[in-house]
């Protein structure tokens, strides 16, 4: 995979649309521009679900050295 | 009775007993008279037949002791005071036992305020306008003391009550006695030293000059000027437990406080140790509590910024997340699948665009793709 990060790749994707909803865009620019908003959307998506499996991960090993409550003196 | 006296050859000798008599006798044969002073001493009890009282002159002092019955003084309602100038009208009279002079009083008529009393009304007038006696002269009290020193007399009771007082109330105190005379002629002058003595005493931080109960004249070198202008000239601040409740030596007026009784000073002077204790260990206990509470509101201040610490990269991530759905959205409907989902189909040949059958030949091979999947075909017929 690239170095790109997510929030270029979002910002490529946004522009995509925006070119495909403004209408002027060929058929044939069309398609392709569909076809590499999906891989984009594709590569985003799984870009946020690594982040979120990372995020659960921290927060489970906050909570097994969290000083539990009453423990203290 | 008769005097009589015994003969020693040519000398006539007479016994205590007939000399009083006949001295009395002589005396009982002077005529009533009016005699003027002020009143001391004024001794009257319930369980005694008479009253007592000294007359004394103001202007040297004399004095002349004076009894009456005492349903008579009872009966003048006369109510007299110390110090209270008089007219006495009476005989003299000896009391034989004793020989004892006086003058028995038939009748007495106040005169008016003595002239000891008016002095000090002068004085008292003169020391309030220099403002010897005005409230902000007066100087708080140390609240601890490092050494208190008092001036009392040597007559004990006063200096026993408030060593007893100061002792219960603060163990730690210490305390620097001057004793004096505090009452007779020189009495004025000795306190007035011993005050300066005591003053001069390092780490004296506080003076008291004390005194029970006496006589109005007792009281008087209280009121000396000498020791209240010593009083108001003293380097640290005074107390004055002078006599009773009642009486106001100008002591009183010019010392920083004013007690009642010794054991009144006492309680101005040290403060209650116990309780003292007491208000500290509620603070201490306020205290903990207060760093008990803070301790507690930083806490819940911490998990809060915990808690949103946790959630933040997840409301984060679901914001992206919307974000990014909400433009796949967008791209889909802009799609071309869009289109094909609805029955159309893109024909292809050689990857490009199959817009006119002008493009096409018979036989050409085509790529036809569909909503759902795609198939390869040949070309039957150009039209």
């Amino acid at each position: 995979m690239s170095e790109r990060t997510f929030e270029e790749d979002q910002r490529e994707l946004e522009s995509i649309v925006q070119r495909l909803e403004s209408g002027e865009a060929s058929l044939d620019e069309a398609i392709a521009l569909w076809e590499r908003g999906e891989e984009l959307y594709r590569v985003c998506s799984a870009k946020l679900d690594a982040a979120h499996g990372r995020i659960e991960e921290l927060a489970k090993r906050v909570e097994e050295v969290k000083p539990g409550n009453g423990a203290q003196a | 009775m008769k005097v009589e006296a015994i003969e020693y050859g040519d000398r006539r000798v007479f016994s205590v007993s007939s000399f009083n008599r006949g001295i009395g006798d002589w005396l009982a044969r002077l005529p009533t008279v009016w005699v003027e002073g002020e009143v001391t001493e004024l001794r009257r009890q319930d369980r005694w037949q008479s009253v007592f009282l000294t007359l004394k002159d103001p202007a040297d002092g004399a004095c002349l002791g004076v009894t009456m019955a005492r349903g008579q003084f009872d009966a003048l309602r006369l109510d007299l005071g110390n110090g209270e100038r008089v007219h006495v009208f009476g005989r003299p009279e000896l009391f034989e036992a004793r020989g004892d002079f006086r003058l028995r009083a038939l009748s007495i008529e106040r005169f008016g305020l003595g002239e000891h009393l008016a002095a000090l009304e002068r004085l008292k007038h003169k020391l309030a306008a220099e403002g010897l006696f005005a409230a902000e002269r007066k100087r708080p009290l140390p609240r601890f003391p490092r050494r208190i020193g008092l001036v009392t007399g040597n007559d004990a009771a006063a200096k026993r009550d408030f060593l007893t007082a100061i002792t219960h109330r603060f163990p730690p105190a210490r305390i620097l006695v001057a004793e004096t005379y505090v009452q007779g002629p020189r009495a004025a002058i000795a306190i007035t030293e011993a005050l300066s003595a005591i003053c001069a005493a390092p780490e004296v931080d506080v003076v008291v000059v004390a005194r029970g109960g006496g006589s109005f004249e007792d009281l008087l070198p209280f009121s000396d000027e000498r020791l209240v202008r010593a009083l108001a000239a003293c380097s640290v601040p005074t107390v004055s437990a002078v006599g009773h409740e009642q009486d106001t030596p100008l002591s009183d007026l010019v010392a920083d406080a004013r007690a009642s009784t010794p054991t009144a000073a006492a309680r101005l002077v040290v403060p209650d140790l116990a309780d003292l204790t007491a208000r500290l260990d509620r603070s201490r206990a306020t205290l903990s509590r207060g760093a008990r509470g803070t301790l507690d509101r930083e806490r819940r201040r911490l998990d809060g910024a915990r808690d949103q610490l946790r959630r933040a990269p997840v409301l984060m991530l679901e914001r992206r997340r919307a974000a990014l759905e909400h433009a796949a959205g967008r791209l889909r409907a802009l799609s071309p699948r869009a289109t094909l989902e609805r029955g159309y189909a893109i024909v292809r040949v050689e990857d490009e665009i199959v817009r006119s059958s002008a493009q096409l030949g018979p036989g050409a091979k085509v790529e036809v793709e569909l909503g759902t999947g795609s198939f390869g075909a040949r070309v039957e017929e150009a039209r």
